[in-house]
């Protein structure tokens, strides 16, 4: 029955992707030590795990508020973003205005600026408007950010969705919003999904811009992070790989559960199909 | 056209009072409508793109220093001038060319071979949790991933120092630390991040390729080489193109990883573009020249989108 080249394969592929998690499962397994289990030598692989860095870590000040940022920016920019480019691709889709291709080109390459290019005219706009360290501030830059992305991947899906079923709402009295919203929208939902997944990501993940125009109120974890590494002289080991466990979290558990999306999602829609 | 049905989808209209109203308000407008439906994008477009990079463009051709608390002063093409004969500016170019080909080929190579294996995973057990692991790398903040390899870069607790110890008998060398080893250990932690990203696009390139084109060469029983050759290539070949081309714009970004990992050093050993663009504008706070050199980079990053969607139409050109 088994065949034992078919099972040597499983096992070379489990370890390629155990290989790869590693790093990961290093920092996640530190988060269960001592500090002086961190900071053996040699570096321990079985030890005698403790609970105590996480409950030390719900008594530290502000985390709280770091990580209610991190949840409340990402998920109000995205959606924002989404509704906004849902919008504009069913315009591109439908109407194909002149300039459609040209927007377009526009929006990618908004994403293909590095982001130190990108934060510097933004840093001094918010620097002339006294808009940093403000919260609906950052909420919008984030919500521009995650525009180029959605209205890439929300076309591909709108483009995909027959004319047939907006000629036929609206020759049965449907109003153009109810088709937008009634018709069109249904259809698109994998699309929407992966919108809103990847640019979660993306937004929970940045960190340059929030460290440039953020301040106290819009702090969100890996700016705390890297704050929290360069102050202190003796890094405090323990609730740093506490911390980051806890943040990579959401992204990991992300693509468990929607790894259909991981193609389209990583590719701005340019690219379709499973893996 | 009144007879064709849909068969999930109500297309017929329950009253909804104000929300038919306001859809037939607008629907008597349908002229204005596609306008109407782009105002929001381009909303945020002028306000935060066009705008900001008007801005940034004018003072590229100031001299301006935010701590200075000197008015900006009109110098035409000098900071365009002066990053062309700037050394230090070169030096961080070339680094990135180096930074980008290194990281791109080795990344490229590792993750076709592994996409390669990968490639009859269809029935392995736990396949999902595993592409899972797999995958983790590349959508974990590259700030978390700087505090990994922190830890195992340690020279005194790290893993990976003291396993390179173990096997060459040596002291710990402090990988991130030393000038000569730095920008090796970052572009490690690179390729460990998007090799993955890699491996993902050649799945996608091998899963493009038709059955039954596959099939037949099983029958000719073509080798390896020629099956790769004749049949993969031609099918899978711009989705790989896609792939590479993203992968090159997004190591040109390379920005958060080496910030928080090095900082540009030991001395300026990591200091790719970006960084030297960050050190400028917001240590030096030299804003006029910043913005100069910020402007250079978004016209590469428009040639670099001039490219990908030349490929992506060639693309759909073809499969159309």
């Amino acid at each position: 029955m088994k065949n034992p080249r078919r099972v040597l394969y499983n096992i070379a592929l489990w370890a390629v992707a155990i290989f790869f998690f590693s790093p990961i499962a290093w920092i996640a397994l530190a988060s269960f030590k001592t500090k002086n289990g961190i900071l053996a030598t040699p570096p321990q692989l079985i030890f005698a795990p403790t609970l105590d860095n996480y409950a030390d870590f719900f008594t530290r000040p502000n985390v709280g508020q770091y990580f209610l940022n991190s949840i409340l920016l990402s998920v109000a920019a995205v959606l924002l973003a989404i509704l906004v480019s849902f919008l504009a691709s069913y315009c591109f889709s439908r109407f194909q205005p002149k300039a459609t291709g040209f927007l377009m080109f526009l929006l990618l390459s908004i994403r293909m600026v590095p982001a130190a290019a990108s934060v510097v005219p933004v840093f001094l706009m918010y620097t002339a408007f006294g808009w940093k360290d403000n919260w609906l501030g950052i909420m919008l830059f984030y919500a521009m950010f995650s525009i180029p992305f959605s209205v890439w991947i929300l076309k591909g899906f709108i483009d995909g969705v027959s004319q047939r079923y907006d000629e036929t709402a609206l020759v049965n009295g449907g109003s153009r919003l109810h088709v937008l919203f009634k018709v069109v929208l249904p259809q698109v939902r994998p699309g929407l999904i992966a919108a809103f997944i990847f640019n979660f990501i993306f937004v929970w993940n940045e960190f340059l811009i929030n460290f440039i125009i953020g301040g106290k109120t819009t702090t969100t974890i890996p700016t705390a992070l890297i704050i929290g590494v360069s102050n202190n002289q003796g890094m405090d080991w323990t609730f740093v790989a506490t911390l980051t466990t806890i943040y990579i979290l959401p992204p990991i558990i992300a693509i468990y559960f929607f790894q259909k999306y991981l193609l389209v999602g990583m590719t701005f829609g340019t690219v379709r199909g499973e893996v | 056209m009144q007879h064709v049905k849909s068969p999930e989808l109500a297309t017929t209209v329950t009253p909804q009072p104000w929300w038919t109203r306001l859809g037939h308000a607008l629907d008597r407008r349908e002229r204005a409508l596609p306008t109407m439906l782009l105002v929001p994008v381009l909303l945020f477009f002028i306000i935060w793109n066009v705008i900001p990079t008007l801005w940034m463009l004018g003072l590229s051709f100031y001299k301006w220093t935010l701590t200075s608390g000197r008015p900006e002063q009109f110098i035409g093409f000098e900071n365009f001038q002066d990053i062309i004969t700037d050394n230090s500016v070169w030096l961080s170019f070339s680094k990135t060319l180096i930074w980008v080909f290194g990281t791109v080929s080795i990344e490229v190579i590792l993750g076709m071979l592994l996409g390669l294996l990968f490639w009859g995973s269809a029935k392995l057990p736990g396949r999902r949790l595993a592409l899972t692991l797999l995958f983790a790398p590349m959508m974990i903040t590259p700030v978390a991933a700087s505090i990994f390899f922190r830890l195992m870069y340690d020279p005194t607790f790290g893993v990976i120092s003291y396993i390179i110890a173990q096997l060459t008998g040596q002291a710990a060398p402090n990988l991130i630390g030393d000038r000569a080893t730095a920008f090796a250990a970052v572009l490690a932690v690179d390729v460990w991040m998007w090799t993955p990203f890699m491996i993902l696009i050649t799945l996608a390139a091998l899963g493009s390729v038709p059955k039954a084109e596959l099939e037949a060469a099983e029958i000719d029983k073509l080798s390896w080489f020629k099956k790769i050759r004749y049949v993969i290539l031609p099918n899978g070949k711009f989705i790989l193109m896609l792939g590479i081309l993203l992968r090159t714009i997004d190591s040109f970004k390379t920005m958060d990883l080496i910030f928080s990992l090095t900082r540009g050093g030991p001395g300026n050993t990591t200091e790719l573009i970006a960084i030297t663009l960050y050190r400028k504008s917001f240590e030096a706070f030299n804003l006029g020249w910043a913005s100069s050199l910020a402007v250079i980079l978004l016209l590469t990053a428009i040639a670099f989108t001039s490219i990908y969607l030349f490929v992506l139409n060639r693309k759909q050109a073809e499969e159309a």
